[in-house]
């Protein structure tokens, strides 16, 4: 009998890239060769119940291998940042739409959080389609920035490194010359990605976010991880599942 | 393939397994024809489906519970109509069987939605009719924890089509006997035993309900002990047959049911973390009648108790 998207993968590497965060590579040539930046994996935890949703942080073609990032926020992501290589895991994946890149010269990344790791798996897409990309990324403080690179534009609360303030400050500095032609992409925190969404609206652009729900399935089975779309209607909108139709929306669908 | 040593009956509907996916898990099944071929199924539930679309209920619908999870959906749906225009044919035509999973708010719906589908009969093995949804708040539950409600409704519903109608119960009952047997009486052809357990988790900084709807319905592992009594106390009073439903997460949890007297189960929650899990357990299921020279359909109700 054959099933599909479903595989028990092994554990190859780690590494913490701070105390709370660590960065996981699986071995799963399926997953791999197959899923673009956006998707996202399902990984068993362990213990608890329900499998956890990660956005793909990188893949890795020839060695068939892909990696997430986990920041330990409770139980389950405590679990699996205790993970060790060899260890096998029981994983969905790829799982929803990844972004849109079609039809536009320039993109601009931005997000902050654990949105950094499909920034970084849509920055080395772009980079290889030989796209013009721009990278702003936003964190509370120094101690938190991970994954950055030199050529990205960085941005921190309190200013203890980078531009002060919100990646809106970082987006501000970016001279667009042809918004008809750029995208901007953005995956972080609710109150981040409405902001964004607002600044690229104002400059014309089209802007893709990344939307998260609390999730059950990963599957679109559910019906649980919902996120609110803008629909003719009478109720002027309607419940869409975050994990199959998006998680990449574009933000002048969503109900902010 | 199928081994026909899996194949069940629940009432007059034959399947070719005894494994459907329970409603509510699988949406029409659509989205699980990317993991593995439906057509290993007895059957597939539909999503609940009312009248109108519903939206379903605002804010968190899920709250992960020690070996389980309260769901608060709240029926999300996109109704019956696009349903019929859409789904119904994808269900058919993938090979399992079709059951509807059937939900109101009142009487007059549950009659509607009957004359609704019952024109789509040759495409509909069975009605499966939701008296039990926790998380709306009107019909469905409350419907459900009457027995004089379950009899007068189920015995409406019985005037009106010939489909083999299923009733869904509610565990949220002091004797779920009493409401098993008036739907019996009012002319079920089986019942589904169990919906979700009626919960709540909070959270302990904010002091609010995990559950933007509050209270949510229990599912998982942790309510099979309950279903399973429930199952094999209706086993011992009923003349139709039972569809178990609650928990099940491999082919002996299975046999535990159809021990009790379930003649059919429904899988759910399980599959929303191991999509492809029907596949391992009708595959299991195959290997056990083997190795013990059985037809599954033989273990139905055959509990021996102290």
């Amino acid at each position: 009998m054959d099933f599909k998207k479903e595989y028990r993968i092994k554990l190859v590497s780690k590494e913490f890239l701070n105390e709370d965060t660590c960065y996981l590579g699986f071995e799963c040539p399926e997953i791999a060769s197959s899923a673009v930046p956006g998707q996202f994996v399902n990984i068993s935890a362990g213990t608890v119940f329900l499998k956890r949703p990660f956005g793909i942080a990188s893949v890795n073609k020839e060695n068939g291998t892909f990696n997430i990032g986990v920041k330990v926020v409770g139980k389950g992501t405590a679990e699996i940042s205790g993970f060790e290589p060899g260890m096998l895991v029981d994983c969905l994946g790829p799982l929803g739409n990844g972004f849109d890149f079609d039809g536009y010269d320039n993109v601009i990344l931005t997000g902050g959080g654990t949105g950094v790791f499909p920034i970084n798996f849509a920055y080395e897409t772009l980079t290889f389609l030989g796209k013009n990309v721009t990278v702003c990324e936003g964190f509370r403080n120094a101690s938190q920035v991970i994954l950055n690179k030199p050529s990205y534009i960085l941005t921190t609360d309190c200013g203890d490194c980078g531009i002060k303030g919100t990646v809106i400050a970082g987006l501000d500095t970016i001279d667009i010359s042809d918004p008809a032609k750029t995208l901007i992409c953005c995956v972080g925190p609710i109150p981040m990605m409405k902001a964004v969404s607002a600044w690229a609206s104002e400059k014309g652009m089209n802007c893709q976010v990344s939307m998260e729900q609390r999730m059950a399935c990963g599957a679109g089975i559910c019906l649980c991880c919902t996120v609110k779309v803008k629909d003719e209607g009478p109720d002027g909108f309607k419940n869409v599942r975050c994990c199959k139709d998006g998680p990449v929306f574009d933000s002048r669908e969503v109900v902010w | 393939m199928v081994s026909s040593s899996l194949s069940v009956k629940v009432g007059n509907v034959s399947l070719k397994s005894p494994i459907i996916l329970a409603s509510g898990t699988c949406n029409f099944g659509r989205e699980l024809a990317e993991y593995y071929d439906l057509s290993i199924l007895g059957g597939i539930s539909s999503k609940g489906l009312t009248i109108k679309p519903r939206a379903g209920n605002p804010g968190v619908r899920v709250a992960e519970c020690d070996s389980g999870m309260l769901n608060s959906v709240g029926l999300q749906n996109p109704g019956v109509h696009y349903f019929i225009e859409n789904d119904l044919d994808f269900m058919k035509e993938s090979g399992a069987g079709v059951i509807v999973n059937v939900a109101g708010h009142s009487y007059e719906d549950y009659i509607d939605m009957i004359t609704t589908l019952d024109p789509y009969k040759d495409k509909i093995d069975a009605l499966e009719i939701n008296l039990s949804c926790p998380n709306v708040k009107e019909g469905c539950m409350t419907i459900g924890s009457d027995p004089a409600a379950i009899r007068y409704i189920t015995s409406k519903l019985r005037s009106l089509t010939d489909l083999p109608l299923w009733i869904k119960l509610t565990p949220n009952v002091t004797d779920i006997k009493a409401t098993a047997l008036a739907a019996q009486e009012g002319g079920a052809d089986a019942v589904v035993l169990i919906n979700t357990l009626m919960g709540m988790r909070i959270n302990i900084k904010t002091r609010r309900p995990v559950l933007t709807n509050n209270t949510g319905g229990y599912s998982g592992p942790a309510v099979k002990p309950v279903a399973i009594r429930m199952v094999a106390e209706c086993s011992q009073v009923l003349d139709i047959p039972i569809v178990g439903c609650g928990g099940i997460a491999d082919y002996q949890d299975v046999i535990e049911f159809m021990i009790a007297g379930a003649s059919a189960v429904e899988v759910g929650t399980a599959c929303l973390i191991h999509p492809a899990l029907p596949v391992k357990i009708t595959e299991d299921l195959d290997n056990y009648c083997k190795e013990n020279n059985i037809v599954l359909k033989d273990l139905t109700g055959t509990l021996e108790r102290w």
